[in-house]
């Protein structure tokens, strides 16, 4: 870290103050609650009830009084309204049974989504293994740091700031009524209707923040957002100091995660195109192969690039040199642990078990995991002689990656087309990274997550057959394509229009992240260097980062060494 | 007195051993080494880029023996290590001024 200059207190004073107004109009929102907007539910009493009784097709059995006084058919559904209420106080226990069920169907739901969100935090410590075992013993032990301290970090800063910012506004036109609807998320801080840029509810999880619906959704959400953070240590590794990159983390988890987040997941205007502009459903990412693994691998690009590559890794030439791994046992342990936590990424987004699609979601991602592991095992084997345990693994990896967007769209014979696919894209990603554009990437993150991440969107896109999904981002609830009920629905299956939509919101998505990422952070280099001495680097950066080596016994441990021993 | 000194393939430890305690040597030093000989290193392939492998695994054997035996302690290493195959490894002999039994202080032949 840099030596502490003279610090001036006049302009200390200032930034305090700008911090603090800032705060203010980020907390501002948490403090005002108006009487008529909708009121938080922190002890989850008031969350799910006779309204969330639905049938299979999601339609409401009870009749629920129309707000809309100027809308041209309220006078009839005032009045479908006034007998109901009178049938319904005929029958005064139909409708507390109405209640029941509608708490019970939430209830699942929470259980279904907290459960599945544990899962995909169980995935921290399979990527954890998988990148520690990726790198050279010298730097175990900051690999293993990196990966531990970006769960930390980005966690905070989207506690702060990053919830709201992706879904503050998500009752507006994204509301889960899988969770109760959440809907004391109803506003936009920068845009609002159908053209949503930033959220502005529930800053530090307080005042419209405080419920039990918003915070089932945001366990759910913040490990999501993790994978994404946890997924730059794989590019940036062996040569970034620990203080920058607590400040990717801090990005991550505070602005560029959230903001594409919101516009794909939190109503935003990605995801509404489908109504402003009449490109089919708006851009669909099911379970976030770009808001998750496309932003989490190109922002890894960007840093890579900036940071530049690893000491000794191109030679004079421009040839590239190889550093092995230094335990295949971590490799393979974490990838099956990530495909285990993954059981919990893509089924648990339906963020309820009351939506049956989930078995066939889950089906569709371990078959896209196998079929990528055996695309890229093969590939390799055919153009190198041997089949690379590093490479199946990241083949495994990739297949999920690609399937995660279109998992709940497809048949399982496209999911396998799909990992196919995958395992291709991510062996000649990794060639082309090292050889061709010489970007450093120790563990295929680049490659794994942003590119297959950009294909598994444009599936979305190809794929689809229109069995799920009907209504999706508020087009086509009762009819779409000319059928009734068709879903989500792709080139192969009658809609090109989503396929323009998906490649043009993928790309679109490439070139925000790295864009912004690389913006910023070069800015950062500029003041400061994110990389380590070449010392350091020569060295290993366990002791001279940390002060502890991962393998005590490679080292001269200095006090009482026969105690010490292993 | 000499020293033998061998670097030998790991997996011929036992024999050399056995081999050794059969003629009427006391005691034997094993250190984990690596290296190469005549032999060229080979090539191979990480996540598709090439590096050489040019260190194989060694033992590094010591054992002291008395004049009398010596020839007959290196003709038993040499027979057990022996595979036929590339990277068998060598024998080292070596004169020592002076022995000394740290336990006792004996000196010379008394401290083999």
């Amino acid at each position: 870290m840099a030596s502490v200059a003279y610090r001036h207190p006049r302009r200390w004073f200032v930034k305090l103050v700008i911090v603090i107004l800032f705060a203010q109009w980020l907390v501002g929102p948490v403090i005002i609650a108006h009487a008529d907007e909708p009121q938080p539910d922190p002890a989850g009493i008031a969350t799910g009830d006779k309204t969330s009784t639905s049938d299979a097709g999601g339609t409401s059995f009870v009749v629920t009084e129309p707000t809309d006084k100027t809308a041209p058919d309220y006078g009839k559904n005032k009045k479908a309204f006034d007998d109901f209420q009178a049938q319904a106080t005929k029958e005064p226990l139909v409708m507390k049974l109405a209640d029941n069920v509608g708490h019970l169907r939430i209830a699942t739901n929470f259980t279904w989504t907290l459960l599945t969100g544990y899962l995909v935090l169980f995935m921290q410590a399979g990527f954890a293994l998988l990148t520690c075992g990726l790198v050279r013993k010298k730097n175990a032990g900051h690999l293993m740091m990196l990966n531990f301290a970006a769960y930390v970090f980005a966690f905070l800063a989207y506690y702060v700031c990053g919830f709201a910012f992706q879904y503050g506004g998500a009752a507006i036109n994204a509301a889960p009524t899988n969770l109760g609807g959440t809907p004391t998320l109803n506003h936009f801080l920068l845009g609002g209707g159908l053209w949503g840029f930033l959220g502005g509810r529930g800053f530090m999880l307080s005042g419209p923040g405080y419920d039990a619906g918003v915070l089932c959704l945001t366990l759910f959400e913040v490990v999501f957002m993790e994978t994404a953070a946890y997924i730059i240590v794989g590019a940036v590794c062996e040569r970034i100091t620990f203080g920058a990159f607590l400040l990717c983390e801090l990005f991550m988890g505070a602005i560029l995660y959230p903001s594409f987040g919101c516009w794909v997941w939190g109503g935003g205007w990605l995801s509404q195109l489908g109504q402003t502009m009449g490109l089919a459903h708006g851009y669909v990412d099911f379970a976030g192969s770009t808001v998750v693994h496309g932003v989490g691998g190109f922002c890894a690009m960007a840093i890579s690039v900036i940071l530049g590559p690893r000491l000794g890794k191109y030679g004079a030439d421009g040839k590239p040199r190889a550093f092995p791994a230094h335990n295949l046992v971590y490799v393979v342990t974490g990838t099956f642990i990530l495909l285990f936590g993954w059981m919990g990424f893509n089924p648990g987004s339906t963020l309820g078990s009351s939506d049956l699609r989930i078995s066939v979601i889950a089906v569709n991602t371990n078959l896209s995991a196998c079929a990528g592991a055996a695309s890229a095992m093969f590939l390799w084997y055919f153009i190198f002689g041997k089949p690379d345990i590093t490479m199946a693994c990241n083949g495994m990896l990739a297949g999920l990656v690609a399937i995660t967007a279109p998992c709940a769209f497809v048949s399982p014979n496209s999911a396998v087309m799909i990992g196919i696919l995958a395992g291709i894209v991510v062996d000649l990603g990794v060639l082309f990274n090292e050889r061709v554009i010489k970007v450093d990437d120790p563990c295929g993150a680049i490659s794994v997550h942003g590119y297959a991440g950009w294909l598994g969107a444009v599936c979305v896109g190809i794929f689809a057959d229109g069995t799920y999904g009907a209504g999706w981002n508020g087009v086509g609830a009762t009819t779409y394509l000319g059928k009734a009920g068709q879903g989500v629905t792709g080139l192969l299956h009658g809609d090109h229009t989503q396929f323009f939509t998906q490649v043009g919101g993928a790309t679109f998505m490439a070139i925000y992240i790295f864009g912004f990422t690389y913006l910023v952070f070069s800015l950062v280099n500029a003041v400061s260097p994110m990389r380590v001495s070449k010392e350091v680097e020569l060295e290993g950066l366990d002791v001279p980062e940390f002060g502890l080596p991962a393998y005590p016994e490679d080292e001269i441990v200095n006090a009482e060494p026969e105690m010490a021993r292993a | 007195m000499k020293r033998i000194d061998a670097v030998i393939k790991p997996q011929k430890l036992d024999e050399v051993k056995e081999s050794l305690t059969a003629i009427g040597t006391t005691g034997l030093t094993v250190l984990e080494a690596k290296g190469f000989g005549r032999q060229k290193g080979h090539t191979e392939l990480y996540r598709g880029t090439e590096y050489t492998v040019d260190f194989l695994p060694k033992l590094f054997i010591s054992v002291v023996v008395p004049d009398d035996i010596v020839e007959a302690a290196v003709k038993a290493i040499a027979d057990s290590a022996r595979t036929g195959k590339i990277g068998d490894g060598k024998i080292f002999v070596t004169s020592l001024d002076d022995v000394i039994r740290i336990r006792t202080g004996e000196r010379g032949r008394d401290a083999i």
